[in-house]
């Protein structure tokens, strides 16, 4: 069989497969483990590499100055950089979740650098006291650190997004512990990182116990259980776990909070494991100086022999083991590989990989095979596209593939799309694990890891192109690659020219609709490439992200322009408080004034909350009838202030206001009424105040000139209500309505009637009539109804009055039917009424009147 | 009875668009846990009534106040102001949050801005130095819906704030909540507008398309065809004619606030003396839905002949032997038996205003006006008006109609005019006036007046109107069919281009447009009517258009537009949207304004 030598490279521990497929020859040189300090990061991310300087090592013709260096997975060079920070040793050193390295001097300062080596502004430090009694040693897990100093004091950062340190509860130890461990915040009930210290010196068993401190309080755990110290722990992936070493010797399993052992082995050597660590959730790994252990929970455990240093990488799936000449990663094999490929599987997926061998070399035993697993076939195909995802190596992957598709031909239920996917994956797995890029990630890293996250953090090693070709493939959305690649292509290309460097930009951007050329000027803007970025945001759609940006970069003007065109008023405003705050008030005036929009916003902003500056602008601009209306405004609320007017019975400042107004008024031609008004204003304001002094009745003041005639009327001061008349020229005709309704308002119907009979009324005795109805008063209303001139103004008022007959008679004297109509409803509940007008309407045979 | 009208015969889904502004609310009011005391504005809270139980409200532990100057009594520490993005209620909350202050009062503040917040709204905190102390947010209501056909933008001072002020927010406003419609029904293809406000809409809608894309291949055909959009500008002649469709009559007399109007208990009948009581308006009265919309002498006719029938029925039960069914029906009349009353007690009611001697003589005033022949005796009449202390929105409502129907008056009599207004009604509303000169509502004749050319060619004036049995949308004003709607009848059936010579004569531009998937294909781009293959809906309605008046609608105006989409040849199913319902009166009160 063709996979006989498949199965032979695994390693049987307990009742499971383990295999270490080399990812990687490193590609690095003279790189010795041995001498240096490494961070990797995981889901295949990079190394960091530097000089460990706890160490006494000869430098081989090499600066003394020590480099960090920044590595793929591969062992390609990313970045390098003289190590020059101060503040002692380097104790920590590890990389967080989005790829910051985050490395822990010993004075408690935290230097964070990028992938490309760069250091990233501020430093952050764990705090004072650090600074004073110097960082001992610090464990990180995902964006966190604890450290603990020479005096036995835990500081955290919890998340280096958000940098705070913050001092744990005091463990209470004097001796320094001899290992650490942290439990990640999410795993732990009080939502905060739990650090665990294992104490105890060999002698007192009694004294032996793990300590876990949180941010408020510290517990013991362990006691008797442990029967001794603790050498070294490591925390499972899910917190759940801790695997720890013991001081005599033996490897122990318990849950993380110490409650109970699950596994108890012992180990040939008492000497703890330089490296400690979970290999997926099945097995443990132990490594002393040339041997790497593995242990299972139960059986033999494995044994692998090194005879170079090597670095153990925890995945989630496996543990990745690097060595100064290749990267390995040990994981447990595959369900269906193990199917597919023990030696003498007889498993439906065993046969249709065979099936498949058979049918290129034309063999009928392929049919055979077929025949055999025909009703598990869907089964076989799973396992077949399942074990080709778990594969590094692309021909196998083929092959298995091809074994799939081959089984799937004769298989009428099967999720076709199942092999599409896979092959989408592969392809995407395949071209990030390449030399050149070198994340070497597993299928089940990347399922965990998600497509966008090993976009991001493509992008952020700036291979772009690549980050690009996957987002489209897997159809997500590319704007984000688009994005930093502008960004990036801006920061790096200081000596392109502006135009130049616009074009490049505008050409890969157009490829993204909807992105957001406001961002990309901002950051050309920071950039100090003003120029370029009002280029930029010249091609921004969206008005809300433009206009901000062109009010920072200086371009006030075209921000006004381009928020007026918007529509978006609230835009306008934004401009305008910013020209406002940013010009001198003249200036301010001169550039509103020119765009109406903004200064119609202006004026209504102004009118609720800027009197004062609004009477500049308007004075500024010329527009003295809005002051004048402003001013005019103002004399009301003076009257309504108290305080103003008590001090002036006179009402003085307030008719100096309102003559003020008059006199803005009467500076142009237009408002020449305006003007007038105010005068009259003014002047009847004077004469009310004379009347309430002489009638010492405050009811005056801010009635109108007709009701100031109707309350001297009714009072009774015939003589007063003349002189308003005359004062302002008041019509005959509005007279009369006004004394005619006083009078009835007052009900003196004699002085009614005197009135009535002074000369013909100017518009005849229908105020009267009118005036007496209104009071209810018919007695009174009879005696002007027939002066009144109009037949149909007679008819309708002896209608009102009920009078139905005269009412009738007048109507038909107008020969208006659809006034008899209209009566006749009026008169409807009177019958005897009502057919008289029936009797008019028909004599006068009018048709069609509803 | 529900004051929140039922939307489940809605042409569109608007129940969803309902549901989404409740959930919205309730969980700003989430958000902030606890007690709270929810500050409204008044107006505000008119339009959330149609939106949302007030009970819903109290079971989130909220204590309901008005927004004023005057501070509020309430012991919670948390309070929610939720108002619209307005500058002058920023000073109420500025002066409840300093009286706090000063009475040593520590309390959580929460601003909700209506629609969205506003720079020049977080301006006056920050200038006020409150901004600090206020978590500021945004509820994003555009619109409310009425009924099944009308929505809502609650902009009541859109048109002032435009032609007066300037202030175009209102626009902007608008063309948001059209987009947020297309976000659920999908871009409407077709755009017709008339107007210089409605223009900008239509370019201030393309902007945001443009701007924030509807993804429409996720919608297969739009369910709005067309949105046909008119500055109220553009007829103002009609608001201001008294309405006479049985609605129209009620919101003209009693006015009608948010779908409710509140009279005396005694009109209903109803035994508690000198009460208020609230009698919600809307298309859930399956009788108020009958004859909403027709004549009211005809709705007048039509409850006797009910009444009468049901008299009848009621004197055969109590003397003839009866089959259970024929029981059952006449059950069933009775269950109709309290809407019966309630309308004729309503119409009654009506009645008494409408056989008013003043109510005729301005009615045969409006006539004349619009007739445009007797200057002379509109101008005596109006100026009796005057000179009679008529209430000044019932002068200014003539006088604004008769200034309009002859663009403007000779400048002597403007000035005539003016004087004795100010003179009869005080100094102070010189403000009115000029805001009216400034809308154009009411100013000094500067050109002929083309209303006449307008009122022959789109027949506006109909003879022998048979209101009962209308053929025209004139019954609703008794012989005069209404401009706006005319413009829209022919925006429906043709399009802009045959009535463009007219449309020259009005105020403002006109456009025509189309848009989204179909405004590359030149194929389509035809003027005339609407092809066929793209307006089908599949499930077999009618497809629709969406009528947006920009500054206000009357009741008559939306009667005639449900009268337009009766009509048998009529292809599309119509729905309403409008910055606010209006009258005459409200009309030409937003125009008011007292220096005093």
């Amino acid at each position: 069989m063709a996979n006989v030598s498949v199965a032979a490279e695994w390693q049987l521990l307990y009742n499971r497969y383990y295999r270490k497929p080399e990812l990687y020859p490193m590609r690095w040189k003279h790189v010795d483990l041995a001498r240096n300090k490494i961070a990797a990061a995981p889901f295949g991310g990079p190394l960091a590499v530097i000089r460990d300087d706890s160490k006494i090592v000869q430098l081989h013709g090499e600066s003394a100055l020590r480099k960090l260096r920044l590595f793929s997975s591969s062992g390609h060079l990313l970045a390098d950089t003289v190590w020059r920070n101060p503040g002692g040793r380097l104790i920590g050193m590890s990389w967080t979740d989005d790829h910051t390295l985050v490395c822990v001097v010993q004075d408690g300062t935290v230097y964070r650098y990028d992938v490309h080596a760069r250091l990233i502004e501020p430093n952050l430090s764990l705090g004072k006291e650090c600074f004073e009694s110097n960082v001992a040693d610090c464990a990180f897990w995902g964006n966190g650190v604890v450290c603990i100093t020479e005096s036995n004091q835990l500081f955290c950062i919890a998340d280096f997004k958000n940098p705070n340190a913050v001092k744990l509860a005091d463990p209470g130890i004097v001796e320094p512990p001899r290992c650490m461990a942290v439990i990640e915040p999410q795993y732990t009930v009080s939502g905060n990182v739990e650090v665990l210290l294992g104490v105890g010196d060999g002698g007192e068993e009694e004294d032996a116990a793990v300590i876990a401190v949180e941010e408020d309080g510290v517990q013991r755990l362990g006691g008797e259980m442990l029967r001794g110290p603790l050498q070294k722990m490591v925390v499972s992936r899910d917190g759940k776990w801790l695997a720890s070493f013991t001081h005599d010797g033996r490897l122990l399993v318990t849950t993380s909070d110490l409650t109970g052992v699950i596994i108890e082995r012992e180990c040939e050597s008492a000497l703890p494991p330089e490296q400690l660590a979970w290999c997926g959730m099945d097995a443990v790994l132990l490594y002393w100086d040339d041997m790497l252990l593995m242990m299972g929970p139960d059986g033999e455990p494995v044994t692998y022999l090194y005879d170079e240093p090597i670095i153990l990488i925890p995945e989630c799936d496996g543990v990745r083991i690097l060595s100064n000449a290749s990267m390995e990663f040990l994981q447990r094999v595959p369900d269906s590989t193990v199917s597919i490929f023990t030696i003498g599987s007889t498993s439906p997926a065993a046969l249709l990989y065979d099936a498949l061998d058979h049918f290129d070399r034309r063999s009928a035993k392929a049919d055979e095979n077929l025949r055999l697993i025909r009703s598990s076939l869907p089964e076989a195909v799973e396992a077949c596209v399942d074990a080709a995802g778990h594969e590094f190596d692309v021909s196998r992957q083929r092959t298995l593939l091809r074994a799939a598709s081959y089984g799937q031909a004769f298989c009428s239920n099967f999720h076709r799309d199942r092999i599409q996917e896979m092959c989408k994956i592969l392809r995407v797995l395949n071209a990030v694990r390449s030399f050149e890029i070198g994340i070497p990630l597993s299928i089940q890293q990347y399922k965990l890891l998600t497509p966008s996250v090993l976009i991001g953090r493509l992008i952020n090693a700036h291979q772009h192109l690549l980050a690009l070709r996957i987002s489209e493939y897997l159809g997500m959305n590319q704007e984000v690659v688009i994005m930093h690649w502008a960004c990036a292509k801006i920061t790096a290309s200081l000596a392109i020219p502006d135009a130049t460097l616009l074009e490049i930009l505008l050409d890969k951007l157009k490829v993204c609709k909807g992105i957001s050329y406001a961002a990309v000027a901002a950051h050309a803007d920071k950039n100090g490439r003003r120029k370029l970025a009002a280029l930029l945001v010249e091609h921004e759609p969206r008005s809300s992200k433009q206009v901000p940006l062109l009010l920072s970069i200086g371009e006030e003007d075209t921000a006004l322009m381009k928020a007026t065109e918007c529509g978006d008023t609230d835009l306008v405003y934004l401009v305008l408080f910013h020209i406002w705050q940013k010009r001198q008030p003249l200036e301010f005036f001169g550039t509103i004034q020119a765009r109406q929009l903004a200064r119609d916003l202006f004026i209504t902003y102004a009118r609720c909350y800027k009197h004062e500056f609004l009477k500049d602008f308007f004075l500024s601009t010329g527009q003295l009838q809005d002051v004048a209306f402003l001013l005019w405004k103002e004399s009301w609320e003076l009257e309504k202030n108290p305080m103003a007017s008590k001090g002036s019975p006179l009402h003085g400042p307030r008719i100096k206001l309102i003559e003020k107004a008059q006199n803005l008024f009467a500076e142009t031609k237009e408002h020449t009424f305006e003007s007038k008004a105010a005068e009259e204003h003014a002047k009847l304001l004077r004469l009310q105040h004379e009347l309430e002094v002489t009638t010492k009745q405050a009811i005056f003041v801010d009635s109108s000139i007709s009701d100031t005639i109707r309350t001297c009327i009714v009072l009774g001061n015939h003589r007063a209500a003349l002189k308003v008349k005359t004062e302002f020229k008041v019509s005959e005709k509005r007279w009369y309505w006004l004394k005619v309704f006083a009078l009835a308002t007052i009900k003196d119907w004699a002085a009614l009637e005197k009135f009535s009979k002074e000369k013909k009324p100017p518009i005849g005795y229908r105020p009267f009539v009118e005036a007496c109805i209104e009071a209810d008063e018919k007695g009174e209303a009879i005696k002007y109804i027939p002066k009144l001139a109009d037949p149909r103004e007679k008819a309708e008022s002896y209608a009102r009055i009920g009078m139905a007959k005269e009412a009738a008679d007048a109507a038909a004297q107008s020969k208006d039917g659809e006034l008899l109509g209209r009566l006749k409803l009026t008169f409807a509940q009177n019958a005897a009424a009502s057919s008289i007008f029936d009797t008019l309407r028909d004599r006068l045979s009018f048709q069609g009147a509803s | 009875m529900a004051q929140i009208p039922n939307l489940d015969n809605a042409p569109v889904n608007l129940t969803s668009i309902r549901e989404q502004s409740q959930k919205e609310l309730i969980n700003i009011l989430k958000n902030v846990r606890g007690k709270k005391c929810l500050v409204i504005d008044p107006k505000l809270g008119d339009s959330l009534s149609l939106t949302i139980q007030t009970s819903i409200l109290k079971e989130q532990g909220v204590e309901l106040r008005h927004l004023s100057a005057e501070p509020i009594q309430s012991d919670c520490n948390k309070v929610i102001f939720l108002v619209r993005s307005q500058l002058n209620l920023m000073r109420f909350i500025c002066s409840n949050v300093h009286d706090d202050i000063s009475k040593g009062l520590q309390r959580e503040y929460h601003v909700y801005f209506v629609p969205r917040r506003t720079v020049a709204c977080e301006k006056v905190l920050e200038d006020e130095k409150l901004h600090h102390m206020i978590t500021i947010g945004e509820y994003p209501l555009y619109m409310v819906a009425m009924d099944e056909d009308v929505l809502s933008f609650e902009l009541d001072l859109s048109y002032k704030e435009c032609q007066v002020d300037g202030d175009a927010s209102s626009l902007w406003h608008i063309a948001k909540a059209i987009h947020k419609l297309e976000f659920s029904f999908g871009v409407i293809p077709h755009v017709r507008a008339k107007g210089k406000a409605s223009v900008r809409i239509a370019d201030i809608l393309n902007r945001m398309e443009a701007e924030e894309p509807i993804n429409s291949s996720d919608m297969a055909v739009p369910e709005i065809n067309t949105v046909i959009l008119l500055d109220r500008e553009v007829d103002m002649v009609t608001p201001l004619c008294s309405q006479l469709t049985y609605e129209g009559l009620i919101d003209e007399f009693l006015h009608i606030n948010n779908g409710s109007v509140e009279i005396d208990a005694s009109v209903l009948g109803l035994q508690q003396e000198g009460k208020k009581t609230k009698v919600p308006l809307n298309s859930s009265d399956k009788l108020f839905k009958e004859i909403r919309d027709l004549n009211f002498e005809v709705v007048v006719q039509i409850l006797r002949q009910k009444a009468t029938s049901m008299k009848q029925d009621y004197t055969d039960m109590t003397t003839t032997t009866q089959s259970v069914s024929e029981l059952k029906d006449f059950v069933k009349k009775l269950n109709s038996l309290p809407e019966m009353t309630r309308h004729i007690n309503l119409a009654q009611h009506l009645s008494t205003f409408t056989s008013k001697p003043s109510f005729l003589g301005q009615l045969d005033m409006e006539h004349t006006i619009i007739e445009s022949q007797s200057y002379d005796i509109c101008f005596e009449y109006i100026e009796e008006l005057i000179h009679k202390q008529e209430p000044l929105t019932t002068v200014l409502r003539l006088l604004v109609l008769f200034s309009i129907t002859n663009a403007g008056l000779p400048k002597k009599h403007f000035d005539y005019f003016r004087r004795e207004l100010l003179h009869s009604y005080g100094f102070e509303h010189i403000a009115t006036l000029n805001n009216l000169e400034k809308a154009g509502l009411f100013k000094k004749q500067e050109s002929k007046s083309n209303w006449l050319t307008i009122k022959r060619t789109l027949q506006l004036v109909v003879e022998d109107t048979d209101t009962a049995n209308p053929n025209d949308i004139a019954y609703v004003f008794s012989g005069y069919a209404p401009l706006s709607i005319r413009l829209i009848q022919h925006a429906i059936r043709s399009g802009w281009r045959p009535v463009e010579e007219v449309l020259k004569l009005l105020p403002g531009p006109h456009l025509e447009t189309r848009r989204g998937g179909f405004s590359n294909s030149p194929s389509f781009d035809t003027f005339y009517g609407v092809s066929n293959s793209i307006d089908k809906v599949p499930d077999g309605r009618r497809s629709l258009v969406l009528v947006v008046f920009v500054g206000g609608v009357t009741f008559a105006e939306i009667s005639a537009l449900r009268f337009l989409s009766a009509q048998e040849n009529m292809a599309y199913d119509l729905i309403i949207a409008t910055t606010k319902i209006v009258n005459g009166q409200t009309l030409v009160e937003t125009f008011m304004e007292k220096l005093g």
